[in-house]
């Protein structure tokens, strides 16, 4: 039974539901925007991160830098997209 | 509107009439010249069904050259309507219906399968692979392609044609002043094949990556398929965003959501924005294999390695970085800020460096090399001055400043077939003239190919280059006339004379292919150009499995290493080959996906159920069938191999 | 076929590489899909016109349960490719369907939400926000449920064929997809749910 549950996962899904919370503490306690804001994207970022790592084996084989590679570049112009928008309809109008 | 009435044409014509009666007999003429040849079968089992990315790269080409010559007619008759002042050839209704489906024929059902047609056909035989990396997914892709194709072409019959321009801006494109079914089928018929895109991206992304013969490290692959996996994977990054914006749009259209309205806060800029994050890098999506092609053009016919490979591969991965970073330089005029047109002015300059980068290293190719003047070839060195120029009055426009004088004038116009006549059709006319031996196993008429080749670039220039002038004079485009006290009228003549000229052109290719059908030898072998780079290591016709034996690979010219240095490239022996079996799903898939299609674009809403469940049916029996391919034998192998010529066992 | 046994089963012939690596590039392709939804929402959030804000219509306790059945499901399955690769099926097929069973939860919990949101008056029709909204929670349930089905047809493969190459093949392209899910749902749960509310 207990080779079922891998600490490995078993430590990430505490992870992940500790960093829920933290994130829920924008809404409970009184934070300011930018602070709110910066949590918010901290542990966003870092479930994703660990989601990739530890769930989905993104690294385990010879494969590993064009997978990491094609995620990475995805975000990166993910990010453009969503920034360049925003600098373009937003913070520039 | 009446459901009845949204069938019929808004704005009918004699012309539409003709093409009706046109379209009908041609149909009935294919379906009595099948039957009567008994060649249903035939069609079923070698075509329909094809898994293969020859056959499959074949359907592509023949598709593309259809829709050439689609988008050709409403040029004529775009060009023959401005030629006078005052002119009432067309209405303007139907100019509008015209440029509009010219523009999304040209770059989606034209351009797009000529590239897919050459990256299907080439790339396996480049990197020495036996197929793609999902031949089924391939046959899928095609079929989607082909059915988004068709949808979008009954549109001029059946409801009558978009007229929002190929862009479609909202609020323009929205049910308010887009009351027909027009711009539905933009909406549909694009996403269907933008699908289809898509799958192609993944699939030869996975092939490049993955299946290159041994030997083959990524420094070592050929430059067309460099530009191929670029170009791929520019795809798989902004056509998920094109599918979006589409979907968001018909849910405008269909389901009174407010995406793109004027009222209850919709955006009507944030549609331009989305269709040119998708659009601009769509450009480089197909200029790239075109330089890939001109880069295996320009190394065969000077007899030398291609000079600068390191900073030609740097420089198109730059540019693909790059080509995601300029979007809003469509739109420098909307009213945003100094600061966003400022950014995306330099971006879209910066541009020009890596593309310098590589017109001076095809230069620097031909430089002390023994050039041949071959129809290729030609037009490769035809290419470089014509696309710099499209290339300098790019970098003109790029200068938002200097943007609100050009902003959709004729300049722009001028501007933007300057670089696709040259850069991307250019090099399909190139890539086909080059590789029809490998495809089809006889040369092209030279002489006939060097009178195309003039003519067409003569056609080109005087088309095109009046328009620079008229545009900074104040001519806008998609405006269906313009008065005599303009002034603009001589150089509009002159443009539709270079149009006339372009159209006996494209006339001649299809005499040449007739001609060369006739008369031109068959006895050419498999290296004809004598070339440098695996594909032309293969038989003549192409096997199914492409190799008998897996090459192996030493540098970036396997293939001239092994004519002239001694290179080994089969050391092993004979093996049974595996292949993939011919599937009708795809087929089927596909043409469930057209009827949802047209019942979306009609709205009507149990066949669009009917259909979609039909669709998930289709996936779910994928996913229960057992298909674990098939081997042929080496027995098989070496008949064939003997059959084709292949002295290399 | 070649069968390499050395590689665990998923990864034990060349096509099932290729199958691999290709879902990787398509979860590319969704990853530039949802930035796209959530370039339209961040750029249309303010834009209400006569219909209700963000902050008006959210509600904490259902987003939590939904987040915490999503996460719990993504953990599962990946307990579910680690009983696969013990070789332990039986355990395998449980962990799949605890999984399919809090999916279909956070589904129905999803299906709650929006019919109440269309109760208060916060329809797609209603604003450009509102249908940002939907249209971006609507793509993420819509993948849900067709993950429900694929996830079904998976597991009826793998008790009637047993862990073969290809069953094992389509379980871990099937995981792969389910973690996407719960990564693209940290991000709604992040930046459109709790930016909102704060």
């Amino acid at each position: 039974m207990k080779q079922l549950f891998p600490a490995k996962q078993v430590m990430g899904f505490v992870f992940s539901l500790i960093l829920t919370a933290i994130a829920l503490a924008v809404y409970f306690l009184d934070v300011s925007f930018t602070a709110g804001l910066t949590i918010l994207i901290v542990t966003a970022f870092v479930q994703a991160l660990l989601q990739l790592i530890v769930f989905m084996h993104a690294g385990e084989t010879k494969d590993k830098w064009s997978i990491y590679g094609n995620v990475y570049f995805m975000i990166f112009i993910a990010l453009i997209t969503i920034f360049g928008t925003l600098f373009l309809f937003s913070w520039d109008m | 509107m009446e459901f009845f009435e949204r069938f019929a044409i808004p704005h009918p014509s004699p012309v539409i009439y003709a093409s009706m009666v046109v379209i009908a007999l041609t149909v009935i003429a294919i379906i009595a010249g099948l039957t009567y040849f008994k060649k249903w079968g035939y069609l079923w089992r070698e075509w329909l069904t094809t898994v293969d990315h020859k056959r499959i790269g074949l359907m592509y080409l023949i598709s593309a050259l259809l829709m050439l010559f689609r988008g050709g007619v409403d040029a004529i008759m775009m060009r023959a309507q401005l030629a006078a002042p005052d002119n009432k050839l067309l209405d303007a209704q139907h100019y509008n219906e015209i440029f509009t489906t010219h523009g999304v024929v040209m770059i989606i059902f034209m351009a797009m399968p000529f590239i897919f047609a050459f990256m299907n056909y080439i790339v396996p035989l480049q990197i020495g692979a036996r197929d793609v990396a999902f031949p089924r997914l391939n046959a899928i892709s095609f079929w989607l392609f082909f059915m988004g194709a068709m949808l979008f072409n009954i549109s001029f019959v059946i409801g009558g044609s978009p007229d929002a321009g190929w862009t479609s801006y909202f609020p323009l494109a929205g049910n308010e002043f887009s009351e027909s079914v027009g711009t539905n089928y933009y909406m549909i018929a694009i996403q269907i094949s933008g699908l289809g895109s898509l799958m192609t991206g993944i699939n030869m992304i996975t092939t490049i990556m993955k299946m290159r013969a041994p030997g083959m490290t990524m420094m070592k692959m050929p430059m067309f398929t460099w530009a191929t996996l670029v170009a791929n994977l520019i795809i798989v990054t902004v056509f998920p965003v094109l599918t979006v914006a589409l979907a968001m749009g018909t849910m405008d259209r269909l389901f009174a959501t407010n995406f793109f309205t004027s009222a209850n806060g919709g955006m009507d800029m944030l549609w331009a924005n989305l269709f040119w994050v998708w659009g601009h890098p769509e450009v480089y999506i197909l200029i790239l294999p075109a330089f890939g092609i001109y880069s295996e053009i320009i190394s065969t016919f000077s007899s030398k390695n291609l000079y600068g490979y390191k900073s030609m591969v740097a420089s198109m991965v730059i540019i693909s970085v790059l080509s995601c970073l300029v979007w809003a330089h469509h739109f420098f005029t909307m009213g945003q800020g100094a600061a966003s047109n400022s950014f995306f002015s330099i971006t879209t300059m910066a541009i020009a460096v890596p593309t310098g980068v590589k017109i001076f290293n095809w230069l620097f190719t031909m430089w002390r090399g023994k050039i041949r003047f071959t129809v290729p070839m030609l037009y490769s060195i035809g290419f470089i001055p014509l696309f710099t120029i499209g290339g300098v009055t790019g970098v003109m426009l790029a200068m938002s400043a200097a943007d609100y004088q050009y902003h959709n004038t004729m300049f722009l116009v001028a501007h933007f077939h300057n670089t696709i006549i040259p850069g991307v059709v250019f090099a399909m006319l190139a890539g086909l003239t080059y590789y029809w031996p490998k495809m089809f196993g006889f040369m092209l008429n030279e002489r006939i190919g060097k009178w195309t080749f003039w003519l067409l670039s003569i056609g080109f220039v005087l088309a095109f280059f009046p328009m620079y002038i008229t545009g900074l004079d104040g001519q806008a485009r998609r405006m269906y006339t313009y008065s005599e006290a303009t002034g603009f009228g001589t150089l509009n003549m002159i443009s539709f004379i270079g149009a006339g000229i372009m159209a006996i052109a494209f006339a001649l290719i299809v005499y040449n292919v007739y001609y060369s059908i006739r008369y031109s030898p068959r006895d050419i072998g498999s290296d004809p150009w004598d070339a440098r780079t695996l594909e032309w290591a293969t038989n003549t016709p192409v096997p199914e499995y492409n190799f008998a034996i897996s090459p192996q690979v030493n540098s970036i010219q396997p293939f001239w290493d092994a004519k002239k240095k001694g290179h080994v490239l089969f050391p092993d022996k004979l093996d049974k080959i595996h292949m993939p079996n011919n599937s009708g799903m795809p087929f089927i898939l596909c043409s469930i996906f057209f009827v949802w299609g047209f019942s979306f674009v009609f709205a009507i809403w149990p066949l669009v159920i009917l259909s979609t469940i039909g669709i998930f049916a289709c996936l779910a029996l994928r996913s229960f069938e057992k298909d674990h391919g098939r081997y042929i034998s080496v027995e098989e192998v070496k008949e064939t191999e003997e059959k084709t010529g292949g002295a290399k066992l | 076929m070649k069968i390499d046994h050395s590689q665990p089963l998923e990864y034990s012939t060349g096509q099932n590489n290729l199958n691999i690596f290709g879902f990787w590039i398509f979860l590319g392709a969704e990853i530039m899909l949802f930035a796209t939804l959530f370039t339209t929402f961040f750029t249309l959030e303010h834009r209400t016109g006569n219909g209700p804000t963000g902050a008006e219509i959210f509600e904490i306790t259902p987003v939590l349960i939904e987040t915490i059945l999503l996460l719990t499901s993504s953990f599962v399955i990946g307990l579910g490719i680690h009983a696969m690769r013990l070789g332990n099926k039986k355990a395998m097929i449980t962990f799949f369907s605890i999984t399919l069973l809090l999916g279909l939860g956070f589904l129905g919990f999803e299906i709650f939400e929006f019919v109440h949101y269309v109760h208060i008056g916060a329809g797609l029709q209603t604003s450009a926000f509102t249908a940002s909204l939907l249209t971006t929670l609507g793509t993420h349930g819509a993948h849900v449920t067709f993950g429900l089905f694929w996830g079904l047809s998976i597991i009826l493969q793998v008790k009637k064929r047993g862990l073969t190459p290809e069953t094992a093949n389509k379980s871990f392209i099937f995981s792969l997809y389910w973690h996407f899910l719960d990564v693209v749902w940290i991000f709604i749960f992040s930046f459109i749910y709790l930016k909102g509310m704060m």
